[in-house]
């Protein structure tokens, strides 16, 4: 009742929940980013077996944020999550060089999906603080995001223990967003 | 009671053993129903009276007996099953025994059967064998001695035979030895004369570089005296020039000496001048000290003037009186008129007085005159005076200058000698510095030449005395060499001679040789003879060669075959030896078998013993519990006994004292409760040990299967680490915690093996599942609607059900519509469960 209350409001004042999926490898940092888009603050976390799903609001935009648990036997399960999807977070860790190749195969057979074809792609090299991680443009390279054609897509240098870059992206992220409807 | 209790607990161990859980409650209702059947009458008659705390009490009581009656059974069951186990194992132990003695039984019979099989078997094939060989061996043998005949007288021929040609070789040799020996004589003697003649030619060579050094060293001498006369050319010319230098320092003296007579003779000059200057200067004070006594003179006659002058103005001065007193006598006159006389006389004196007056005038005139001609010409002398002293003045000015230039020109004529002088010295100096110097030199050169001339004398001597010893050394070697020429000379002769005795020899000696030679054609002769007897010989030994060669490969084939033979036997003896050592190693084995049998069976009786032991502390346990039991029971009965006697108590005294028989029964109830307490008690007690005791006996049981080498169960290992893991793994803070009974997989563990890994995956798989499952029962509709497909995926829902799903959850997010009915074909099993959903 109380969805159909909120379905109905939604519909009143034309506001509709964009939904967000927050993927990449595990140990990415996909927790720690959703919530601290969610309450402004670094929790410590546990692998994710599973999913966590939070409503995050900026700028007025209401986002259903998924967070899919990204544990090699559990990636699979992320097909199930995609239709309705608006928009996708791609979590990379930057200072991860030796699975950047399993990301890529990854980002790669997600982007294939039909029900991801309208979806926009914000890429974050997260663990900027990191002494070791790459560029957005190595990363963007390492990933072969140039390569992409019919997709919006975007990368941004993030550090979701500090808290940088993440606004940035998520500024763009409603632009581009609130450009498409 | 307690009769009937323990023969229906006995029976119902006998007779139900496998009943599971169910039998503790059967036993319970029996017992209860038997005990109810004791005192049912009377609770059948009694249930209607009026007394209601009775009943409810003893239905507690009943109630409590039949939970220890329970429990009691729960043991007995629990000891059955352990006796059961334990006969299983001792049943599967006497079997496994058996099997192994009868195995090893069976495997001995069988190695022995083969061992003595194989023992005969091996016997006769040796016998068959070692009669053939030897058959082959005696005939081998027989033919081996003729051969070795045969080969004897071959070989006697054969030696014979090469007597014969060491003696011919030896006749050869010796011929040969003697004219090798000549032809090196011949040889020698010739590299002798080669040998003189090179060392003549060597020392005619040193001759010739004597002459050599002889020359060099004249040239050399030579050289030394062209040096020498260049020296002295040298000496004279510096000696003359020494000479033109003396000369030169002679006429440097010289003019030294002239220009010191010049300077002498201007220094007299010079002196004769400054006498001039002194005179003129002495007479210019003389006339100075005229001209002072003039102007003295001048001022005197000044003076004098003066004086004149003073003395004019006196006179004047007496005129003017005179002139006074001429007029006041003319007055006086005038004055007395008689007196005309006395003026004619007045007027002569006057006349006198003028005449007087005008001679004092002329006087006067003539003294001024004669002062002034005087002062004038003083005058003119002092002017004359001047005139010449300033003349003097001039002139010894003039000559003052005149002095200064000559002075000067003196001076500077000095200087200019004085220079010339130095000049002069210097130029001695350095002429007197080059004459040592070149003294000096002339001393070095005379000096070195001489030390030169000294050396080349030295030299000229030591080559001189050099060239006559090697000239002797020379004529010496000249005269040695003549000698050894004329030796040698000697010598040829000699060798000449010997050479004529030699070939004298020779010829005898090639006489000899052609006897020999003759012999040797005889000896030939009888030597190819000889050789085609040797030939034929030859041919029969090599034939019999060839039979010696066919029977050695006979022989060696033999031997190879008897080599075989041995080798097969001692293989078979190895065989054999194998064999016995195997059926040794099967014995020792055998007897470790047995040992180990006798090992088990005593480990066995030990652990039976063990066993038995357990089992009879087990059974006096139990009978104590039982007795435990019984006491209870007895305890029970007695207070059933009790409470009957109670009740009847109660029915038979109808009106009895109510308060006394419920405070009495409170304290039975009490006190049974008490002993109730202490009764659970020791049943806990008794819990534990059995507990304790059925632990121990899995770990026997697991000791007797690894003894019996029976796979253990890994699984049950590995599924308690694993919940060990899990358990350890519940610490850390989930962001959406799933429930606390949940543990979480060790995701985070990479190290782990490859089965515990599948397990692992199977895990998360399942954990994800049933997170998926706990979200999407949780979560808001909208999420849930999303949720399906993950939970249709995870669960391998069909289509339809997933359809089903969304259909049912579209209509719990909607206010209208109906429930969709469920489809029979997706749950034919239960197809009421559907409506959980909804």
């Amino acid at each position: 009742m109380g969805g159909f209350f909120s379905s109905l409001f939604s519909g009143l004042f034309g506001t509709r929940e964009m939904r967000i999926l927050i993927l990449g490898l595990d140990g990415a940092g996909k927790t720690t980013i959703l919530y601290r888009l969610q309450v402004g603050e670094v929790v410590t976390t546990i692998p994710t077996i599973g999913f966590n799903v939070e409503t995050v609001t900026y700028k007025n935009l209401k986002f259903q944020v998924w967070d899919l648990g990204g544990q090699t036997s559990i990636r699979p399960y992320w097909r199930c999550y995609y239709s309705n999807t608006d928009a996708v977070i791609y979590v990379v860790d930057s200072s991860d060089r030796d699975r950047m190749g399993i990301s890529k195969s990854e980002l790669v057979a997600m982007l294939e999906e039909e029900e991801l074809k309208k979806a926009i792609l914000v890429v974050f090299a997260n663990k900027q603080d990191m002494d070791q991680a790459m560029t957005p443009t190595e990363v963007a390279n390492a990933l072969g995001l140039p390569a992409l054609k019919d997709r919006k897509w975007q990368i941004f240098k993030t550090s979701a223990t500090k808290g940088t870059g993440l606004d940035e992206a998520m500024e763009w992220l409603v632009d581009s967003l609130k450009s498409r409807q | 009671m307690f009769a009937k209790l323990k023969k229906k607990i006995a029976e119902e161990a006998a007779t139900a053993p496998r009943s599971g859980v169910r039998i503790p409650r059967t036993i319970s209702k029996e017992s209860i129903t038997s005990v109810g059947a004791d005192s049912g009458d009377d609770f059948a008659s009694d249930g209607s009276s009026s007394r209601d705390d009775l009943p409810s009490q003893l239905l507690r009581r009943n109630d409590q007996i039949r939970k220890l009656e329970a429990k009691l059974s729960d043991y007995a069951e629990q000891l059955r099953i352990m006796q059961k186990t334990k006969d299983k194992l001792e049943i599967a132990l006497e079997r496994h025994q058996d099997s192994s003695i009868k195995k090893l039984q069976d495997q001995n019979e069988n190695h022995q059967a083969n061992k003595a099989k194989m023992a005969e078997g091996m016997a006769l094939a040796l016998e068959k064998k070692d009669q053939e060989w030897m058959e082959k061996l005696g005939s081998v043998e027989k033919e081996k001695a003729d051969l070795s005949a045969r080969l004897e007288e071959m070989m006697e021929q054969s030696l014979a035979l090469f007597q014969k040609r060491d003696d011919l070789d030896e006749l050869e040799g010796f011929q040969q030895q003697e004219l090798a020996k000549v032809k090196h004589m011949l040889l020698r003697k010739e590299e002798l004369l080669s040998q003189r003649e090179q060392e003549l030619q060597q020392k005619d060579g040193e001759v010739q570089s004597a002459k050599r050094g002889l020359s060099e060293a004249w040239g050399k001498l030579r050289a030394l005296e062209q040096q020498h006369e260049e020296s002295c050319r040298l000496n004279s010319e510096l000696e003359i020039e020494r000479e033109e230098l003396l000369l030169l320092r002679e006429e440097a003296d010289k003019k030294i000496s002239e220009l010191e007579g010049q300077c002498q003779e201007l220094q007299s000059v010079i002196q004769q001048v400054s006498e001039d200057f002194q005179k003129s200067q002495s007479m210019v004070s003389n006339l100075e000290k005229s001209l002072h006594e003039l102007q003295t003179e001048h001022d005197a006659l000044k003076l004098q003037q003066q004086k004149a002058a003073v003395t004019e103005e006196d006179k004047e001065r007496l005129l003017v009186d005179l002139q006074k007193k001429v007029s006041s006598l003319e007055r006086r006159l005038e004055g007395n008129l008689s007196q005309d006389e006395h003026l004619q006389e007045l007027l002569q004196e006057k006349s006198n007085v003028e005449t007087m007056l005008k001679d004092t005038r002329a006087e006067l005139l003539a003294v001024r005159t004669n002062h002034a001609d005087t002062v004038s010409s003083l005058e003119a002398q002092v002017s004359r005076m001047s005139c010449t002293i300033t003349e003097l003045q001039t002139l010894l000015r003039h000559k003052e200058d005149s002095s200064r230039a000559y002075r000067e020109r003196t001076d500077t004529q000095i200087a200019n000698l004085e220079l010339q002088v130095l000049e002069t010295t210097e130029r001695l100096k350095s002429a007197e510095q080059q004459i040592a110097e070149k003294q000096q030199h002339m001393d070095k050169v005379q000096g070195e030449w001489n030390a030169e001339k000294a050396f080349l004398d030295q030299q000229v001597c030591l080559l001189e005395q050099q060239s006559q010893e090697k000239a002797s050394r020379l004529e010496e070697s000249i005269s040695s060499l003549q000698t050894d020429k004329q030796m040698l000379l000697d010598r040829v002769a000699d060798l000449d001679k010997q050479m004529n005795e030699a070939n004298s020899t020779l010829k005898q000696r090639s006489e000899e040789m052609e006897d020999c030679k003759a012999e040797l054609n005889s000896r030939q002769t009888l030597s190819t003879e000889i050789a085609k007897a040797l030939e034929e010989t030859r041919r029969q030994k090599e034939e019999l060669q060839m039979q010696v060669g066919e029977l050695t490969r006979d022989l060696q084939t033999s031997q190879r075959e008897l080599s075989t033979a041995t080798e097969k036997l001692a293989l078979r003896e190895e065989d054999t030896e194998t064999l016995r050592n195997e059926m040794q190693s099967r014995q020792a084995l055998l007897v470790q078998l047995q040992e180990e049998a006798e090992r088990l069976r005593a480990q066995l009786k030990q652990m039976e013993l063990d066993k038995d032991s357990q089992l009879t502390s087990l059974k006096e346990e139990l009978l104590s519990q039982t007795q435990q039991l019984d006491s209870c029971q007895a305890r029970v009965s007695y207070l059933e006994v009790e409470v009957e006697t109670l009740t009847e108590q109660l029915h038979s005294p109808e009106v009895c004292e109510e308060d006394q028989n419920g405070s009495v029964t409170v304290d039975d109830l009490d006190h049974v409760q008490k002993v109730n307490r202490e009764l659970e008690q020791q049943l806990s007690d008794k819990n534990r040990t059995i507990k304790q005791l059925q632990q121990r006996l899995a770990e026997l049981k697991r000791t007797l299967q690894k003894e019996l080498k029976l796979k253990p169960e890994p699984e049950a290992e590995g599924r308690e680490k694993l919940l060990e893991s899990r358990a350890e793994k519940q610490e850390k803070v989930c962001p959406d915690p799933p429930p606390a009974s949940t543990p979480s997989p060790p995701t985070s563990n990479t190290t782990v093996t490859n089965t515990s890994d599948l397990n692992d995956s199977r895990e998360i798989n399942f954990e994800y599942l049933k997170h998926v499952v706990l979200k999407f029962m949780s979560s808001r509709d909208a999420e849930a609607y999303q949720l399906i497909r993950a939970v249709a995926v995870l669960l391998n829902f069909s289509r339809e059900e997933e359809e089903m799903l969304k259909q049912t959850l579209e209509y719990k997010m909607s206010w209208f519509g109906s429930k969709p009915s469920p489809k029979g074909t997706i749950r034919p099993s239960i197809s009421g469960t559907s409506t959980n959903w909804s």
